[in-house]
């Protein structure tokens, strides 16, 4: 039975592409559509959403409407068929797919035709040319035409012919006769293919440079093959130099990772050397601040929701500088002439913090709302995506380093630190009060660990245990850079970021993790003070 | 493959360096009440895969309660133990051992990825224990200690795979596998090869990459990911085995390097609805998972499993979403049944006993398939689902299998 019907629907394929070319109208009756669309064979849902992308084309400008409806429809599953009939699900009750007319069958006990993954691109790719005729509106029209350049399954060169005849706007023009250009790989004159190589070569991606050597392949004239190898070329180029750039780009995002989870810890341990374990559930705790913030903005001021990753900067620093605040006096400042104690003590706050949170708010991961400044990102050249939430974090990254060189460089309070630092008893002599500014210290350093969890909650997983696999990292970043130097830890963070993005692709993420370990170590026997070597009396 | 097994060496090596997670067994309350039967749990609340592992916990607690409400087994109240391993493998194995010999359980369920079962195997195997393993795997094991609640991969990996090469499923061509480095992606990788070698595919055709456990770094693989589909040679798919927070992390970058499922499909042979609790979904919708149950099944068994879970997650203010059910608390649901059933048929706790009994049992699983207890070893007959992923974190049923097709413990596929 189901291949009798099979063969059915390639017959009515071959029917429909026969008339497609020369009616101007809708080719076939709605309910033929409709049907085809409920058959749940695969070739006759493609042809019948062809057929509904060509309904634009229609001189009945009601048939586009009504096209449109049905993609949506489908796309949505809100179209229900069986027993004959196909209806569209809405609040208000079903409609008649093919009339639109109020229907009283119960729609459900109708199943939606299924819609794979190729239906559903085609259906999408369909839904734009609809937009594309239908909408008013020029800038509506502009974002169609530039989801067709995207996703072209329903696009074919008389469509885009007749959208191009009806356009008046010129941006939206532009974007469509390069399209329809490129549609035409294949046509029978060598002047269109020749347009078409060039249209295609525009947008320089592996994939275009896939389509174009492919069709070069099968070609036989010779401008034509001249074109395609200048239009290689130059893809090759472009890709060679997004390659460079998306190299460089994950290394320095991998980098500002590093350098914000080492940041804290370069003062606390580099400066003040307390080995802070619990210094990655101090990020866990800017992180859980950040949401915080979160769904306090969302159910009072909703409308700022978008920027509270900017609002809860603050936050997030003062909650985890509150948490290390309470650390130092309560434990760690009894601790300072015990090293090894310390080291067992922030071990225990950190499994203290742990499993508080666990116990409080779940283990779940954290749902953040991403807003636009970090969610997608921008195609740049060839194949490289610069994603926004990495550079986020680059940019905090950047800022918080800037911050805190001034901060200890050229403030009061940066110089006591220093001083306290290279010698406690005669900067506790020249009248600094050594104990508070060890206080201020070890909440600077908390604080902005708390900053980096802010900074990389559009990045990672937020959980109670997300900090454990910071830690590591991060003294490891700041002994390579040198105990006491933040220059240092940033120089680190950037070699290692580099490092294991280059190692990677070549050799796998396991080897660039073991090959990166193994260079620390190397290095650290070579030069055991680190990138930078601290001046003064420790 | 010597790289490999060299780049293995040393991690195992380093790993010993890691600082190990903590673990609290929570120690029965009465431990020498004659009324109570136990039960322990080996599922860890701690560590990468805590925020699934971590439901399995009160998931048995749920079933086991609702044995009591019936009066018990063979008249003792079922009193379930639980610990933590910390998503740390060897652990499993010391606290497998504790719950046996110290608190004397009837039978333990536990473990989520293979090779913390594979840890826990030898210490059931010594102290003729059973455990419960409630995932689907990748096979190649037929233990008399294990009871295998779900599918190796000829009832759950290449069907979906199969669905996805159909032409409804887009005639998948090319697959870029990316697992996590352990047992599980491995073998599974390694028995697709085999699967496509034999469908006439050529090794070309496919790339294997592996990364550590916990890694979150996607950023160059999906690069690589986005290299390889742009390639000549046929519809892209990536054939997902990493685990834990991994796969969140995969999914996120992926969205933000803007790739369409219409592009490059993902089949995340380990992602449920509950890895992508945290994401917005919409750029998703499309991927691809495999399981023997998933959310949308339809049913009243369905149902009711849903709302008893939504009650008990309200009454005992478990800290996880109450509207997400994922396969593998379902299997462990099942589990719980199933043993319940067998010692109840054996008329004692023993193991050889229960498992003797087990042979030919059959439960109303809520994924609307009866499931049953082979006769010939201890895997379990379940139905297979292909899911896609939709707007609201769940996934939309694509495919379901007619009936429950027998497991295949060991591969045809793996030596070829």
């Amino acid at each position: 039975m189901a291949r009798r019907r099979v063969d059915f629907g390639h017959l009515l394929v071959s029917f429909i592409l026969l008339c497609a070319a020369s009616l101007p109208a809708l080719a076939q009756d709605r309910g033929t559509i409709i049907a085809e669309i409920c058959s749940g064979d695969f070739g006759a849902q493609q042809s019948a959403l062809g057929q509904l992308a060509a309904a634009g084309m229609s001189e009945d400008s009601s048939d586009a409407t009504w096209a449109r409806r049905i993609v949506e429809a489908f796309e949505g599953r809100e179209l229900r068929c069986g027993n004959g009939v196909a209806l569209i699900t809405t609040e208000d009750g079903a409609v008649q797919a093919a009339s639109m007319e109020p229907s009283d069958v119960d729609a459900e006990t109708l199943a939606p035709p299924s819609v794979n993954l190729r239906l559903r691109a085609t259906a999408a790719s369909a839904a734009a040319i609809l937009r594309l005729f239908i909408e008013e509106d020029a800038a509506n029209r502009l974002s169609a035409a530039n989801y067709i350049d995207r996703r072209r399954e329903a696009a074919t060169a008389p469509i885009l012919s007749a959208a191009l005849e009806r356009e008046n706007d010129a941006e939206v023009r532009a974007v469509l006769s390069t399209l329809r250009a490129s549609l035409l790989l294949e046509d029978p004159d060598p002047a269109n293919r020749i347009a078409a190589v060039e249209a295609i070569a525009q947008d320089a991606t592996l994939r275009n440079r896939t389509t174009i050597a492919e069709a070069m392949r099968d070609e036989s004239d010779a401008d034509v093959l001249a074109a395609g190898d200048a239009a290689i070329a130059s893809i090759d180029r472009m890709l060679q130099v997004g390659k460079i750039l998306s190299t460089l780009y994950s290394g320095a995002s991998y980098a500002s990772v590093l350098f914000l989870a080492a940041l804290g810890l370069a003062i606390i341990f580099g400066l003040m050397g307390v080995i802070n374990l619990a210094q990655g559930e101090l990020i866990m705790v800017g992180a859980y601040a950040a949401w915080f913030t979160q769904e306090a903005i969302r159910t009072a001021l909703p409308a700022l929701l978008d920027y509270y990753l900017i609002i809860a900067i603050p936050i997030s620093f003062m909650a985890a500088a509150l948490v290390g605040l309470l650390m130092e006096v309560i434990v760690i400042r009894r601790l300072y002439d015990r090293p090894l104690m310390t080291l067992l003590a922030t071990w225990a706050i950190s499994l203290l913090l742990i499993n508080t949170v666990r116990v409080t708010i779940g283990s779940q991961n954290l749902e953040f709302h991403q807003p636009y400044y970090v969610s997608g990102g921008f195609p740049l050249v060839g194949d490289f995506i610069m994603t926004s939430n990495r550079l986020f974090a680059i940019v905090v990254a950047i800022c918080a380093c800037v911050t805190v060189v001034v901060l200890l460089r050229r403030s009061l309070f940066g110089m006591n630190i220093r001083a306290v630092t290279q010698n406690r008893a005669m900067a506790g002599a020249a009248g600094i009060d050594t104990r508070r500014t060890d206080m201020m210290a070890f909440s600077l350093g908390s604080g902005l660990a708390g900053l980096a969890g802010l900074a990389l909650s559009p990045l990672y997983n937020v959980n109670p245990g997300m900090g454990t696999g910071f830690i590591v990292d991060s003294f490891m970043v700041v002994v390579l850079g040198g105990v006491g130097s933040l220059i240092g830890a940033a120089l680190a963070a950037i070699g290692i970021g580099q490092i294991n993005v280059i190692v990677e692709p070549i050799y796998g993420a396991v080897a660039a993790k073991v090959f990166v370990l193994l260079l620390v170590i190397v290095f650290i026997q070579w030069r055991p003070e680190g990138l930078f070597a601290p001046k003064g009396r420790r | 493959m010597k790289r490999r097994n060299f780049v293995k060496g040393l991690l195992t090596a380093g790993a010993g360096s890691v600082i190990a997670s903590p673990w609290v067994a929570r120690k029965a309350v009465a431990a020498s009440n004659s009324g109570t039967v136990k039960l322990g749990c080996l599922f860890s609340s701690s560590g990468t895969m805590a925020n699934i592992e971590g439901r399995l916990n009160y998931v048995a607690q749920m079933a086991a309660e609702e044995i009591n409400a019936k009066g018990g087994v063979l008249g003792k109240t079922v009193e379930v133990v639980t610990t933590d391993p910390g998503s740390d493998w060897p652990l499993y194995a010391q606290l497998g051992r504790q719950l046996i010999q110290q608190e004397e359980v009837a039978a333990t369920f536990g473990c989520w990825t293979s090779v913390s079962r594979k840890s826990v195997l030898p210490v059931v195997e010594q102290n003729d224990a059973l455990l419960y393993y409630p995932l689907h795997f990748e096979g190649e094991e037929n233990s008399k200690n294990v009871v295998y609640l779900n599918s190796p991969p000829s009832s759950s990996v290449l069907p979906a795979v199969e669905y996805l090469m159909g032409d409804e499923g887009g005639s998948a061509r090319r697959f870029f596998m990316l697992g996590s480095d352990y047992v599980w992606p491995r073998t599974i990788n390694q028995q697709l090869k085999g699967y496509w070698a034999e469908q006439g595919i050529e090794p070309e055709a496919w790339r294997e990459e592996y990364v550590p456990v916990g890694h979150s770094n996607f950023q160059t693989l999906i690069n690589e990911i986005r290299e390889f589909a742009n390639q000549p040679g046929g519809q892209p798919i990536v054939v997902l085995t990493v685990v834990g927070n991994s796969i969140p992390d995969f999914f996120r970058e992926f969205i933000n390097q803007g790739i369409s499922a219409f592009d490059i499909p993902v089949l995340g042979l380990d992602a449920v609805e509950a890895d992508f609790e945290g994401l917005d979904t919409a750029p998703l919708v499309g991927h691809l998972n495999c399981w023997a149950y998933l959310q949308n099944a339809a049913g009243p068994r369905n149902e009711e499993f849903l709302s008893n879970w939504s009650n008990y997650v309200a009454a005992n203010d478990v800290p996880f979403s109450p509207n997400v059910a994922i396969d593998p608390m379902v299997s462990t649901y099942d589990g719980v049944h199933l043993w319940a059933m067998a010692a109840e048929k054996a008329g004692s706790f023993g193991v050889p006993d229960v498992r003797d009994a087990s042979a030919g049992l059959t439960f109303a699983c809520p994924s609307g398939y009866d499931i049953s207890m082979t006769s010939e070893n201890t895997y379990v007959k379940r139905g297979v689902f292909i899911g896609s992923l939709n707007e609201n974190q769940g996934f939309d049923i694509l495919w379901q299998s007619p009936d429950t097709p027998e497991p295949v413990p060991f591969s045809p596929y793996m030596n070829s």
